[in-house]
């Protein structure tokens, strides 16, 4: 990417989760940006934080969660707006609206009780884009024909416990698109879904981002899609970003222990491997998360300063950061 | 997908009461295709579903009871004061001496006067079903009576009451952290203090208040005594059976709080409401159209217990005599006044017992079926069954 306009700008975010056990440093100084019209992937273990930011960006953390600092800044036609002071109604405007969220389990993110034309019909009353519900039910069959749902008349009546599982993201994204959203944060979409549908669902998400000029922020913890989907790439280890890059130079060129690591563990159909690789450890508890580089503990190269000070962003080549000691004068490579 | 009624009827041998059920969901379906065509093709599985509920509802001994007896506890409410051989007022003594403390049974004679006239009693002989009080009064009169001013104050607490719970349980629980804490706390101290209680105190102090009310607001008034079937000069005595009423929507809530708060907990947790708040959807609308509906159940469940503990809080208020008042019929004020004749008069406190019995009773055992209809599980393997039976059928 030579020329960024960005949509989405996180600086610095903190979110920590006030539990009995102690305070969960979930997101520790997480920053990036997205722009407008790519594909921005947030990569991961789970509960590395990957949901816990994505649902930061509007402020859907809630108790015991809390957002402690740091900014997300919107770019709303162009004026920036920090989505982390607007007020709930404004917010509540934004979401759904510009921004819009497809989940990770289709059949519990629909409400049981309501049919599926009466879920789409609902975002686009509350957004002001139809005027009753009954007439967001008739525009509901178009939104479900967009996202290939097969037969919409019939379907657009059908109770969430009537469609298969796939019918149900369809159900999901056509609700998630139906206000016409800028940014769509879809939070491992596929994961609930077996693997052919899986793939049915990410060529339907590539057609509609291509069609409608969506900005899609993927958040998976499956290095396959990100190779799939992904323009640019982010990896999360413990709330932390540790590397950030074009997906080419990421798969071709990690930087990051960790990332090396992670793709070593990913087997390949075109290279022959003996064995799998695995991570060597466990993931940190964050309530008392490993000083200085949170990823010192299980990393090979680890050297005396990474468990002493938090490694800082370095730009190893343009657009590729790497938060990692071992690209400074102490790591001397 | 559920099983239509017709290939219901083949693998399961319907008892007559499944067919009633069916006339009567029939019936309505019927009804609601004539208002708005095409609402049967648009509802079939809801409709399916209640055929469904109303099967494991027949299959149950105890909820068939407590369906006939509540049916019968609101036949009489209704009609009752209409039926009554007496009005709950009439002092039979003015016309027949025997009336007083009358055993069941006993037979009097009205003479022609225009005594009886101002009463609008027909000379004649009546038989006392179930004796007399101390005034004379008909006791069977006064207990139908009795059946609707327990049903009246019942509704009407019902209508108030829990929805206050309610509202407090969804706020409370939706939000959490300190408004939660806050509202909890104020329930607390409210259950920690008995209900009947509070009640006493409420209906203690609130009577020259309501009285006042009633006085300004004539609308009003005439309603409750249409609703209690009173007549006009006793709309002083009925200021305590409203204060009653105000008394128990006071205290009524707090169960209720508890209940809806701890299911909205659970509730609120599921994705499709975080999906809900993603989308932008209000909050106000989350409430009441995502997470309300989805509680429901229990509550429901809860309500129909509660109705029977309505009309028996309300028979003991007016038993400690801080209820009804005199002339009006209630069931509690009656076992109350009795108490003074009691053993030799027994029926005066045993038939109000009894009924007041039988109507808790009955919304009790239906309350009690009513969980596990509305359990979706009980509904399933009813299902189930029905299935394995097609199956068998198809294999012969």
């Amino acid at each position: 990417m030579s020329s960024c306009d960005p949509i989405i700008e996180v600086k610095n975010l903190y979110v920590n989760f006030y539990t009995y056990a102690g305070v969960v440093k979930a997101i520790d100084g997480v920053s990036f940006r997205i722009c407008r019209g790519e594909t921005y992937c947030l990569v991961g273990e789970t509960g590395c934080g990957k949901s816990v930011t994505a649902k930061s960006l509007t402020r859907l953390i809630r108790s015991p969660g809390r957002i402690e600092k740091g900014s997300v800044i919107y770019y709303r036609d162009g004026k920036p707006v920090d989505l982390l002071k607007l007020g709930e109604e404004e917010l509540r405007g934004i979401r759904g609206a510009e921004i819009s969220y497809i989940f990770q389990d289709p059949s519990s993110s629909l409400d049981p009780l309501y049919t599926i034309g009466y879920q789409v019909a609902e975002t686009m009353k509350e957004h002001g884009r139809v005027a009753s519900i009954k007439e967001g039910i008739r525009r509901a069959v178009d939104i479900l024909r967009t996202v290939l749902m097969p037969d919409p008349e019939t379907r657009v009546k059908n109770y969430p416990h009537e469609l298969s599982g796939g019918m149900k993201q369809r159900g999901v994204i056509g609700i998630s698109l139906s206000n016409k959203p800028r940014l769509v944060i879809a939070d491992e979409p596929t994961t609930a879904l077996d693997a052919t549908v899986q793939d049915q669902i990410m060529d339907l998400l590539k057609k509609l981002k291509a069609e409608e000029d969506l900005t899609v922020l993927l958040i998976t913890h499956n290095m396959g899609l990100v190779a799939d989907m992904c323009d640019r790439v982010a990896v999360m280890y413990a709330g932390r970003i540790v590397e950030e890059a074009d997906v080419f130079e990421l798969f071709a060129n990690p930087k990051h222990p960790y990332t090396q690591a992670l793709l070593r563990a990913v087997p390949n159909p075109m290279k022959r491997m003996d064995k799998l690789e695995s991570i060597p450890g466990t993931v940190p508890n964050l309530i008392f998360p490993p000083s200085g580089c949170r990823f010192h503990p299980r990393c090979p190269f680890a050297m005396d300063i990474c468990s002493r000070e938090r490694p800082p962003d370095l730009e190893v080549a343009p657009g590729h950061r790497v938060a990692c000691w071992l690209y400074t004068e102490h790591g001397g490579r | 997908m559920s099983i239509a009624a017709e290939e219901l009827g083949e693998v399961y041998e319907k008892k007559v009461l499944d067919k009633l059920s069916d006339a009567v969901i029939g019936g309505f379906v019927k009804i609601a295709e004539t208002l708005r065509p095409g609402w049967y093709r648009r509802n079939k599985s809801r409709v399916d579903e209640w055929r469904l509920m109303a099967y494991a509802f027949n299959r149950s001994p105890p909820g068939i009871i407590g369906m006939l007896l509540v049916l019968g506890f609101v036949l009489v409410a209704l009609v009752g004061p209409y039926v009554a051989p007496f009005r709950y007022d009439t002092p039979l003594q003015f016309f027949d001496q025997n009336s007083y403390l009358a055993p069941p049974g006993t037979v009097i004679s009205v003479p022609n006067s225009t005594l009886a006239q101002n009463f609008g009693i027909k000379p004649g002989n009546y038989t006392l079903l179930l004796g007399g009080d101390d005034y004379g009064r008909d006791l069977w009169s006064r207990i139908l009576y009795g059946a609707r001013t327990s049903f009246v104050v019942a509704i009407l607490v019902m209508m108030v009451g829990p929805w206050i719970g309610i509202a407090i349980g969804l706020i409370a629980g939706y939000y959490g952290g300190k408004i939660d804490e806050l509202l909890m706390r104020i329930t607390d101290v409210f259950l920690a203090f008995p209900g009947l209680i509070l009640a006493i105190a409420f209906s203690a102090v609130l009577p020259p208040r309501i009285s006042a009310f009633l006085e300004s607001h004539a609308t009003i008034r005439s309603l409750l005594l249409t609703l209690f079937a009173l007549e006009e000069q006793h709309a002083g005595a009925m200021a305590y059976l409203v204060s009653v009423v105000v008394a128990l929507w006071l205290v009524w809530w707090p169960g209720y709080a508890r209940l809806v708060r701890g299911s909205v907990l659970s509730a609120r947790e599921n994705l499709y409401v975080e999906a809900a708040r993603a989308l932008g959807v209000p909050t106000r609308w989350i409430m009441i159209r995502h997470i309300l509906p989805n509680i429901l159940g229990p509550v429901l469940v809860y309500l129909t217990l509660d109705f029977g503990g309505v009309i028996l809080t309300e028979a003991g208020l007016s038993f400690l005599g801080v209820g009804a008042v005199p002339p009006i019929a209630d069931w509690g004020r009656i076992v109350y006044d009795g108490a003074n004749f009691f053993p030799n008069a027994w029926w005066l406190v045993f038939f109000p017992g009894l009924a007041t019995l039988l109507a808790v009773l009955g919304f009790n055992l239906i309350g009690d079926t009513l969980r596990d209809v509305l359990d979706p599980k009980t509904r399933r393997s009813l299902e189930f069954k029905l299935k394995k039976r097609e199956e068998v059928v198809e294999g012969e």
